[in-house]
């Protein structure tokens, strides 16, 4: 996912760029006598463009409520519940099986935290809130056995880059 | 027709006295928290050892300092164009930057003396919390400093929206509604007045939703019964931030309409679509804030969607309008370069190219994995260094010389400006590569994995902080040279 993001991203960028400078490369020279071109033909396509790939994006990335427990998984997931409080994650339990649905219930005993889910390459799973008053839900199945690192992602405070732990993921 | 409500008039050389104060000040500020933000950098690549309290110190002072900063730089340029067109009092602009300089003072005596390091975006109860870190007190101050700065901002709204309707005759023809709804064949008033009021009815409602959470925040630090819901909390505070932050942008491409047509010789109109994108403008930014919101699922779901939704729409007056009437604008259209207009023409591209990866970040999907790593600084670094500071530092520029282009673009000037545009560039890069592989923000030490990048974007940094340095510098001493 994130690799698709930054290309995407790159990709636009890089078009937007070099339309601005095709563009500034020839706005120091006045416009020929008799130039009939309109510059601003090109507006309308651009927005309706924009339009019906923001309207199937939309449909693509919202049609699976991207908060649920996901279509691939099956059977009733296992509940763990997550609890943050400066600086440090209570976390019950801590092993889990691979391959099965799991939800995480995240709240938090003091400040906001954020809870992330990172596999053993150091790489983002994925997060969710953990706030006090609130148990904010994830779901998510792990596709291997390893050890998982839980980092703080909402900054609270002087230990927030040591709010840690492990989990571990069996077969 | 003569077109009475549209035609600039000179500022008096007093208001101008005070514009070119404001904006040497906001320079001086924006450059300083550059170096803060560059010893952040430096910090995370172990290339300067700082203690996570003095880290989180100078991380709070760089956000609140960035955020107030391109706030005062983008209403030095609102009051200066404005005055073209309406009645603004001096007064009341002086005691906006009493305001401000107050609760400069006061934030910053918060942070440095008391050792406040709640981040610009204090959330509640973090400011009350801080596991022994900060005093009471120390959150006070940064919370009345924010108030001072708040009431500034709204006293200088108030007057420039008291100057609007008095020449206008209501916010709704200063909109150009009349021309945009009722067919009036009118001039619609001019760019610079139609942006002016959309800011001052939007920031106007973002700074009471702030001062209403600093409020409670300050009560609550003493009496720990009354406190607010934190989601509630959470809600006014991204609301508040959200349109401030992006207001800066909105005042600072006043510059653009104003500065360019001296360079290019066309005038900048308000047509139709110009007005259009401008009220979709002022109802998307004070809807769109939900997306900052994407990893609370408590939240209302139809809330959540249309943070994802009015992201994408946010998008569209940007690239369509505001970018694409500017290349229009400029295609074939002679128009000299010096660093002034070079540096606000970036200024629109650095807004545009910016929001391109926040408005993938605002779906749900993509944010589950990228929110609050270092892809977010990512882009509102492309849009704020790259785009609404650029804006400042050409209006500051184009102010030092005179309020006229300058000719040529000597060597000297295009080599600054391209090092300035390396450097944002290259910060931005690795920023948004550093979130590419997940690198959390806001964290005082970085694994060792994560090094290298970071080391990468503090030698970018570096350029920037430099190139910025010649730029302030110059036009400084051209202030002092020309008083």
């Amino acid at each position: 996912m994130q690799e698709a993001v930054a290309l995407i991203t790159l990709v636009l960028v890089t078009l937007l760029a070099i339309v601005f400078l095709m563009v500034l490369r020839r706005a120091s020279a006045p416009a020929a006598a008799g130039a009939t071109a309109d510059p601003g033909r090109y507006r309308a396509p651009l927005f309706w463009l924009l339009v019906v790939v923001g309207i199937g994006v939309s449909y693509a990335s919202l049609v699976e409520w991207p908060y649920g427990p996901g279509t691939a998984s099956s059977g009733e997931p296992t509940t763990v519940t997550v609890t943050g409080s400066i600086w440090s994650w209570e976390i019950n339990p801590t092993k889990l099986p691979a391959g099965k649905p799991i939800v995480f219930a995240v709240t938090s005993r003091d400040v906001n935290h954020g809870f992330g889910i990172y596999d053993p390459d150091l790489k983002m799973l994925t997060q969710v809130q953990a706030m006090p008053g609130y148990v904010n839900k994830v779901y998510y199945s792990f596709p291997r056995a390893g050890t998982y690192k839980i980092v703080c992602l909402e900054y609270c405070g002087l230990g927030h880059h040591v709010m840690a732990a492990d989990l571990t993921v069996g077969p | 027709m003569t077109d009475i409500v549209s035609s600039p008039r000179k500022i008096l050389p007093s208001a101008a006295t005070a514009v070119r104060l404001t904006i040497a000040l906001a320079a001086l500020v924006l450059l300083l928290m550059m170096v803060l933000g560059l010893v952040l950098r430096l910090a995370q690549s172990a290339w300067v050892d700082i203690a996570p309290d003095l880290f989180y110190q100078i991380m709070t002072a760089h956000g609140a300092g960035m955020v107030g900063a391109a706030g005062l730089a983008g209403a030095a340029i609102m009051w200066f164009f404005l005055n073209r067109y309406v009645e603004l009092r001096i007064g009341v602009y002086y005691l906006f930057l009493a305001f401000f300089l107050l609760g400069v003072v006061l934030i910053f005596g918060g942070i440095f003396s008391g050792g406040f390091a709640g981040a610009w975006t204090f959330l509640f109860p973090l400011p009350a919390m801080s596991g022994g870190v900060w005093t009471p007190g120390a959150s006070l101050a940064f919370f009345i400093g924010l108030l001072c700065v708040g009431v500034g901002f709204l006293v200088f709204y108030l007057d420039a929206g008291v100057g609007v309707v008095s020449r206008y005759g209501s916010l709704a023809r200063a909109l150009g509604w009349p021309q945009l709804f009722a067919g009036s064949q009118q001039a619609a008033p001019p760019p610079a007045v139609v942006a002016s009021t959309v800011v001052l009815i939007v920031n106007t409602l973002s700074i009471v939703a702030g001062a209403i959470i600093l409020v409670i925040s300050a009560v609550n630090l003493y009496v720990p019964a009354l406190a607010i819901d934190a989601l509630l909390a959470k809600n006014l505070i991204y609301f508040f931030g959200h349109v401030f932050i992006n207001t800066t942008i909105y005042m600072a491409v006043i510059a653009v309409y104003e500065i360019i047509p001296a360079y290019s010789g066309r005038p900048w109109k308000a047509n139709k679509i110009f007005l259009a994108g401008w009220t979709a403008t002022l109802l998307l930014v004070l809807a769109v804030y939900p997306h900052h919101l994407l990893q609370d699922m408590v939240m209302p779901a139809w809330m959540l969607v249309m943070g994802q939704v009015l992201s994408y729409v946010a998008g569209i007056p940007v690239i369509v309008i505001t970018a694409y009437a500017l290349l229009v604008y400029l295609h074939r259209s002679g128009i000299r370069w010096d660093l002034a207009s070079a540096l606000l023409v970036l200024g629109i591209f650095g807004w545009a190219a910016g929001i391109i990866p926040a408005v993938i970040d605002g779906t749900i999907a993509v944010n589950k994995v990228m929110h609050n790593t270092l892809w977010v600084p990512g882009h509102f670094h492309f849009y704020l260094l790259l785009g609404m500071v650029a804006m400042s530092f050409g209006f500051s520029v184009w102010l030092a010389q005179g309020e006229k282009p300058a000719q040529p673009f000597i060597p000297v000037q295009k080599v600054v400006f391209l090092g300035y545009l390396i450097g944002g560039l290259g910060l931005v890069a690795t920023f948004l590569y550093a979130g590419m592989i997940s690198v959390p923000r806001r964290w005082a030490v970085h694994l060792p994995e994560w090094v290298a990048q970071d080391r990468v974007g503090s030698v970018f940094a570096a350029l920037a902080v430099l190139a910025t340095a010649v730029i302030v510098v110059n036009a400084l001493a051209r202030f002092v040279r020309a008083k």
